[in-house]
């Protein structure tokens, strides 16, 4: 019945070229094949987050007075809308997760070289994306906990020199956080980011497709040194993708586990004229940044500290972004030691500074 | 207004306000030589005085001087000339003297007004009618007078933490003398009977000392608030109930209700005793074991023993109930499950318990049992939907159960597939 199918498109739309593609796309096999599956399963998840939040979106209502009460009705009325919420508070994480590994994966890969640039540039400008759709989507509860974490959140974001200020109204829509904020994420999260996401997502693989797997700079340099020959390739479909699909299946377990043994908490309800409880702290990905924004000391030099902090993070984030224009050594085919170490530091830093942020009071 | 009395106004103003009163005492605003002798001396009962009222006093903060009190001319740089009695020196006053001394302006009304509007001016008048006023016109000088209480030099305002009479400091206070045998050795209760020291080290196990102490309630009862500060005086047969009812208004309302309010000398104390209150329990009530009640009741054929027993029971099974229900309830919404109203219904549960055992001071089971009845009915529907949210719950698990292990066939399936694919890619 496919092959019908197929042979009727064929006949109208002329798919010898798509055809050929399929039949000759290859992927190389080597020792780190293993990492290519991460972005795959990173973008299975962001289909989790689309198909789960289209469901919430029939019944969630986006306004301080309803919001919590609407996620209180999903996840106690409606027919299976504790699943669909856990699941896509559960994918959310585990998608970040997920995109911080593909986006080590490929820094010491070193992925990013000539000619693969704008793959990076795209992947990274998603990462950052994805960190938007959980800042955004953690106020839309309306519950305590979130909404004291958004007030720290873009209150940072008022430390920035010159336009802080317009980025805390631009962000609050207005002086403090409100419903007018909420009106706001909500417009980001359901509206403008997956706008931007999905063109980002179909040019990124696009990027990948036209220019095939990155191999890893060591076993090129062992080829061209003569010490290992040509690779042998898997064939992209079927080979590869029913391996990906199986990566997909055992991420959808984790999700589905995760979601009925540890259910995803609705908390209380958001006073905005109550006292800010002791505790409060952003989700697990922003920890170490708001960790170290804490631990900087309130004046340097004659600067605010907190000032200092964000633009360093802003500087770091530049710098993420061109990456592949400053590793040249690594674009000419040669060891880059210092970027594989600045990685490392980096990754160290993350998991170290999370994890005292945790536990930090 | 011309120009010239406009100027002026602030001048009359200042002089108006700094104008020499009436009143019987002023503060001395003339140089003070006592603090510039006294605080150079070497007898520390003569230096000690110059040294607190030197540190935080609030006689001295609000511009009161040794002579204000003691008399004589702090002009004076002799010690005789200061020390004149001519010049109204008086030296420390004790007893009578002291509490003279202290009313001249604390029982001044036009005086105190300026410097603490809301204060009270009957101190002296509250202090003649307490025992320890009593007690000193009747010859006694070792009682206590303001300066026992208040302390004679670095008083502070009774709202300071630091005072001996704010509130955490008042039952240390009044032990100083009232837990001391040697101290209260000459007086006896009417009965003769020595009067006991062991108030303060009662009232250090009650609900009242913990509640003032460790739960920082300053509204907790301490010496005073039952006995009187100025006015100090043990309440009296038939006005315990009044003094408990001040806090425990309802429970002082059933209680006066109750049979027990005509046979009981000692009110509330009969059951709670006085200093030492304790935290109040079930056990309390009933025919056996260290229920108060067994001290009167006892047996199948008194009615009182079989009310006790049949209000305990209520109480027993209520509580039971809750507390079986809070931990379902628990254990359901620890999965997950919405169970905000059923929490509600609980407390509310606990609400009729407390009621119930309010009502319990009337000592009339026939008011309890339909308070009991409608908390009892609370629980029975918490139950019912904690059951239900526990059958949901299985279901949540079953259901993972069975898509988790179609999802592991699949991955079994497709890990076959890909290999039974790569093998004839190979060949």
């Amino acid at each position: 019945m496919v092959k019908g199918v197929v042979d009727w498109l064929d006949e109208r739309l002329d798919l010898s070229d798509l055809k050929h593609f399929i039949a000759e796309k290859g992927v190389p096999i080597h020792t780190q094949e293993v990492w290519y599956y991460l972005g795959g399963m990173t973008m299975f998840l962001f289909g989790v987050q689309v198909f789960t939040g289209i469901l919430l979106l029939l019944y969630y209502r986006p306004s301080s007075a309803e919001a919590y009460e609407s996620v209180q009705f999903i996840v106690t009325q409606v027919k299976f809308g504790w699943l669909i919420r856990n699941v896509h508070s559960w994918s959310a994480n585990l998608l970040i997760a997920l995109a911080f590994a593909h986006f080590f994966s490929v820094f010491f890969l070193k992925s990013y070289r000539k000619p693969r640039e704008l793959t990076w540039l795209t992947g990274i400008l998603l990462l950052f994306l994805m960190l938007g759709f959980g800042f955004s989507g953690y106020l839309l509860p309306w519950n305590e906990l979130s909404f004291f974490a958004t007030k720290v959140g873009t209150g940072s974001a008022g430390a920035v020199p010159v336009v802080g200020h317009f980025m805390l109204r631009l962000l609050r829509s207005g002086d403090d956080v409100t419903g007018a904020t909420l009106s706001r994420f909500y417009g980001l999260h359901v509206a403008i980011l997956p706008a931007i996401t999905t063109a980002l997502v179909a040019g990124h693989l696009l990027l990948v497709q036209r220019q095939g797997m990155s191999v890893p700079p060591g076993i090129e340099r062992a080829q061209k040194a003569g010490k290992l020959g040509p690779l042998a390739q898997m064939k992209f479909f079927p080979n590869y993708i029913l391996r990906d699909v199986l990566a997909w299946y055992v991420v959808l377990a984790i999700v589905a586990a995760l979601a009925a043994f540890y259910p995803w908490e609705l908390g209380t309800k958001a006073d905005p004229f109550a006292v800010v409880p002791p505790g409060i702290r952003p989700e697990w990905y922003f920890l170490a940044v708001f960790y170290t924004l804490k631990l900087i000391p309130s004046h340097i030099m004659g600067f605010e500290g907190e000032q200092l902090g964000v633009v360093a993070f802003g500087i770091v984030a530049i710098v993420l972004v061109l990456v592949p224009f400053l590793d040249r050594r690594a674009s000419r085919g040669e060891r880059s030691p210092v970027f594989t170490v600045l990685a490392a530091l980096g990754l160290v830093y993350l998991v170290v500074f999370t994890i005292i942020g945790h536990y930090a009071k | 207004m011309s120009q010239i009395a406009r100027r002026c106004l602030p001048l009359i103003a200042a002089m108006a306000l700094f104008a020499p009163s009436q009143a019987t005492a002023q503060p001395a605003q003339a140089a003070n030589t006592c603090l510039t002798c006294h605080s150079t001396l070497a007898d520390t009962r003569l230096a000690t005085p110059a040294k607190l009222f030197s540190g935080t006093d609030i006689h001295r903060e609000r511009g009161f001087a040794c002579a204000d009190c003691h008399g004589g001319d702090p002009a004076a740089a002799e010690k005789a000339r200061a020390h004149d009695a001519a010049k109204g020196y008086k030296g420390a006053p004790r007893g009578q003297a002291q509490i003279t001394a202290c009313a001249r302006c604390h029982s001044d009304a036009d005086l105190m007004r300026r410097y603490a509007p809301k204060q009270r001016v009957d101190q002296a008048t509250e202090y003649a009618t307490s025992v320890h006023g009593k007690q000193l016109a009747a010859g006694h000088t070792n009682v206590a007078t303001c300066a026992s209480c208040h302390g004679p030099h670095g008083i502070r305002l009774v709202s300071d933490a630091k005072s001996p009479v704010f509130p955490t400091n008042v039952a240390a206070t009044c032990a100083a003398c009232h837990a001391d045998p040697r101290h209260m050795a000459e007086y006896k209760l009417a009965d003769g009977t020595p009067l006991p020291t062991t108030q303060f080290a009662d009232y250090k196990k009650s609900v009242h000392y913990a509640a003032l102490t460790k739960g920082n309630d300053l509204s907790a009862p301490t010496c005073n608030d039952c006995h009187g500060n100025h006015g100090a005086t043990p309440p009296g047969v038939g006005a315990v109930s009044n003094v408990c009812g001040t806090c425990h208004a309802v429970f002082a309302t059933k209680f006066q209700s109750s049979v027990h309010a005509q046979i009981f000398d000692k009110g509330c104390v009969e059951c709670h005793s006085n200093h030492a209150v304790l935290k109040p329990s079930d056990a309390m009530l009933g025919s056996t074991g260290h229920a108060v009640c067994a001290t009167c009741h006892s047996g199948a054929d008194d009615k009182g023993a079989v009310a006790a027993d049949t209000m305990h029971g209520q109480f027993e099974q209520l509580e039971a109930g809750i507390r079986r229900s809070g931990a379902l309830i628990g254990r359901v919404k620890n999965a997950g499950i919405e169970v905000s109203d059923q929490e509600l219904a609980l407390r509310e549960a606990s609400t009729k318990l407390t009621l119930a055992r309010t009502e319990m001071h009337g000592f009339v089971p026939a008011s309890v049992t339909p308070i009991i009845a409608d908390g009892a009915k609370i629980v029975e529907s918490v139950d019912a939907a904690g059951e239900k949210g526990a059958a949901e719950l299985r279901f949540r698990r079953r259901g993972l159960a069975i898509s988790l292990g179609a999802i592991l066939l699949l991955v079994v399936a497709l890990g076959l597939k890909v290999r039974q694919i790569d093998r004839r890619s190979h060949s």
